[in-house]
């Protein structure tokens, strides 16, 4: 069991450049912390776990937008990042020789996948993905980007918690925003859940407090529809 | 960007819970948010307060010189109230000189404080038609999480209720409590359709920038009140909200008092 | 810690800022003002800090990286930084009108300079970062109050950073050097000098901001070097501590 440490940026965090991982930087040989965050050591391996930090796109993630504006060739895509995205025609399925806004029009929300990001900071986007979609309904909750890797948890041990335990549909995005849909109630379950896992992303036993409270709010439930 | 989005993901969140007569934070649609009042912590200043409502956050300090007396009325004192919305406090507010919306609120905060008489400015004259106290209201956003009207009616209310006019400083005599005698408390509400939200927050904010200040006193007068918005307003919500008004300002009123 | 009230005559008189030995406030000549700081306590901003320093109170706000407008003043390889250092006008004795001065003009381009050294913009091509401080209560050393509470802010909000800017000046009084002049020792002294300085992991690595209004020998500048460097590390601690308190909930590994 290893205490994380919360290292601020320039602090030393190792002197063997080797070891250089996320959230890290070298110079001289020395291996500073670039980020306030948590320091994850070990032989191999030394990297920070960001704690604070707007979205930056990365190819693969999957991200929750907005359509701001509807072009010829696509659709501009506001993802809660400094870098606008774009949706090109090409990359959204079942055009059909209908018209652009009849797809997605102004403020409506996606489910997409960033495909690349280019030296120019363009973000480009594809929905020919199973999980992506259109959303047309229900709520989307945002959340510090950060604290993404914990709602999904390891290999997904979390979010599947949620879902199994709760029976809403969940999808989220890297970029902090994430999508619920299912019965009202276990929904505001779920995104009291997240605030939790969002608060208390970093500390012990969070698993079993969540299990715990998911349990408290479901007799809480049944009590109520009795 | 970045912040827009959330706004829009709010919007229709907002309007579906209040389908069932529910607010996003839990609130009754006619609750306002927790209130604290801080005073005198500018201590450089002749007054000051901070006033936090929820998560909105704004500080007013009150400066006082001696200066000239406005031609029509000699023997008055001068209230000149000011707002900065400064970028620190959201990231939609720019740096530069006041906006509409900076201006807005100055004046409506000014004329809920001139028009209830809070302070006797007949008390604040120097030299008739030559010397008056002149007092310089300055609000200062530090953080919008919606509502700022209110909260910086309220923080210039108390601070004037913790103003001592600085006299020994200009060589006019001893310093003297600012006299206030009125407590003039302004209520703001967001028209959303058929409803009204009270103290609406930022993100109930998202449906639509349409809302309605009343600025009463301690004797139930109306003192000010601005419809801000591009909407139309049917003459019953408008009764409705003046008597809401009126009625969610004696609650407010209360913590004034304890000042 | 008592202050000595005393009225300083801008007379015929010399001022006397030392007296017995004690600075007007009662301090040591390399004693801090008391300072407090605070973490994380603003909604909107992506990080922020409140922090004061003897009488001195400021708030920052950092906003980034975000979008710039408009787009023309975007960079192709770097983040902009944009640094705005502004006073309330009631935040000193005689009212002061709103909106940028030139002495707040010039003081936000010092420290802009400062934080464009050790923040990594080149992590974030076409974008801004937005650092603005408002003095809420001025007494002295306002700009490295707010240096202060800037590098919290940027701490908090995530930023990628080489080290820490810490600040603090030095100020000529009598004759004698001392550390983190108040009011009237800004004003009636014979010299001040502000410092900034990288700090990466509990050392001073590099002088990111100096001015100087005065006159000083060069020997006094180097001693008054030292004593800022003195200064810094002990405001250093503190603005770790101010971070470290806002996030020690998080701890500990994860299941």
């Amino acid at each position: 069991m290893n205490a994380r440490r919360l290292v601020l940026p320039g602090d030393l965090v190792s002197t063997n450049p080797r070891t250089a991982g996320y959230g890290t930087f070298v110079e001289n040989g020395k291996v500073y912390a670039k980020v306030m965050g948590l320091m994850d050591k070990t032989d191999n391996l030394v990297r920070i776990i960001p704690l604070k930090g707007r979205y930056i796109p990365s190819p693969g993630d999957v991200v929750i937008g907005i359509v701001r504006e509807v072009v010829s060739n696509g659709w501009n895509v506001d993802i809660n990042s400094p870098y606008p995205a774009f949706l090109p025609t090409s990359e959204k399925p079942e055009m059909k020789g209908r018209k652009m806004n009849d797809i997605l029009d102004m403020d409506d929300a996606i489910i997409a996948r960033v495909v690349a990001i280019d030296p120019k900071m363009k973000v480009t986007l594809t929905m020919r993905d199973k999980v992506c979609r259109p959303i047309r309904f229900g709520r989307v909750v945002a959340i510090n980007p950060t604290r993404v890797p914990r709602v999904i948890g390891k290999k997904g041990s979390m979010i599947k918690l949620l879902k199994n335990e709760l029976g809403v549909q969940i999808v989220v995005g890297q970029n902090g925003l994430i999508w619920l849909s299912g019965d009202r109630k276990k929904v505001d379950i779920v995104e009291e859940a997240i605030y939790k896992i969002e608060k208390e992303a970093h500390t012990e036993g969070l698993t079993d407090r969540i299990t715990e409270f998911i349990k408290k709010r479901k007799e809480g439930l049944q009590n109520e529809r009795k | 960007m970045g912040e827009e989005i959330l706004m829009d993901i709010k919007k229709d969140y907002v309007l579906s819970r209040l389908r069932d007569g529910e607010r996003i934070d839990g609130r009754r649609l006619d609750e306002i948010r927790p209130i604290e009042i801080e005073t005198n912590i500018i201590s450089k200043a002749e007054g000051s307060a901070l006033v936090k409502l929820g998560d909105t956050q704004v500080m007013v300090g009150i400066k006082m010189q001696p200066g000239e007396p406005f031609p029509d009325v000699p023997d008055r004192g001068v209230i000149i109230t000011n707002a900065e919305l400064v970028p620190l406090a959201s990231p939609t507010f720019e740096a530069g000189p006041p906006d509409e919306i900076s201006i807005e609120l100055a004046r409506v905060v000014d004329r809920g404080i001139r028009e209830s008489e809070a302070v006797d400015l007949m008390k604040l004259c120097i030299e008739e038609g030559e010397k008056v106290w002149m007092i310089f209201i300055d609000i200062h956003a530090l953080d919008d999480d919606g509502n700022l009207i209110d909260a910086s009616a309220l923080a210039a209310i108390a601070a004037l209720l913790n103003t001592t006019v600085p006299a020994e400083r200009f060589g006019l005599g001893d310093d003297f409590p600012l006299p206030v005698r009125n407590l003039p408390v302004a209520i703001t509400s967001l028209i959303v359709g058929e409803r009204y939200l009270i103290d609406p927050t930022r993100d109930e904010m998202s449906v639509g920038h349409k809302l309605i200040t009343i600025t009463s006193d301690k004797n139930d007068n109306i003192v000010a009140m601005q419809k801000s918005g591009s909407y139309l307003l049917s003459e019953q919500k408008f009764y409705e909200l003046i008597d809401v008004s009126v009625e969610k300002a004696k609650e407010v009123r209360e913590l004034l008092k304890e000042i | 810690m008592k202050e000595n009230e005393f009225e300083a005559d801008k007379g015929e008189e010399k001022v006397r800022l030392i007296v017995d030995g004690r600075r007007l406030d009662g301090r040591g000549f390399e004693e801090l003002r008391p300072m407090r700081i605070e973490a994380g306590i603003l909604k909107r901003a992506d990080g922020s800090c409140y922090l004061e320093m003897g009488r001195n109170k400021v708030v920052a706000a950092v906003y980034g990286p975000r979008e710039v407008h408009p787009r023309h003043l975007q960079e192709p390889s770097k983040a902009v930084i944009r640094y705005r250092y502004n006073m309330a006008p009631f935040s000193v004795e005689e009212r002061k009108r709103p909106g940028p001065d030139r002495r707040s003009v010039e003081i936000s381009k010092v420290s802009r300079e400062a934080y464009e050294s050790v923040i990594m913009k080149e992590l974030f091509p076409r974008s801004g970062i937005d650092i603005f401080v408002e003095v809420l209560q001025a007494d002295a050393g306002t700009r490295t109050a707010c240096l202060n509470a800037a590098t919290v802010a940027l701490v908090d909000a995530g930023i990628p950073m080489r080290g820490l800017i810490t600040s603090v000046a030095v100020a000529k009084v009598d004759g004698v050097l001392v550390l983190d002049p108040m009011k009237e020792e800004d004003n009636f002294g014979e010299a001040d000098v502000p410092f900034a300085f990288v700090i990466r992991n509990g050392r001073i690595e590099s002088i990111a901001l100096v001015q100087m209004d005065g006159k000083m020998t060069v020997e006094e500048m180097k001693r008054a070097l030292e004593i800022a460097k003195k200064g810094a590390m002990q405001i250093y601690k503190l603005q770790r501590e101010a971070i470290v308190k806002k996030y020690e909930a998080i701890e500990i590994e994860e299941e």
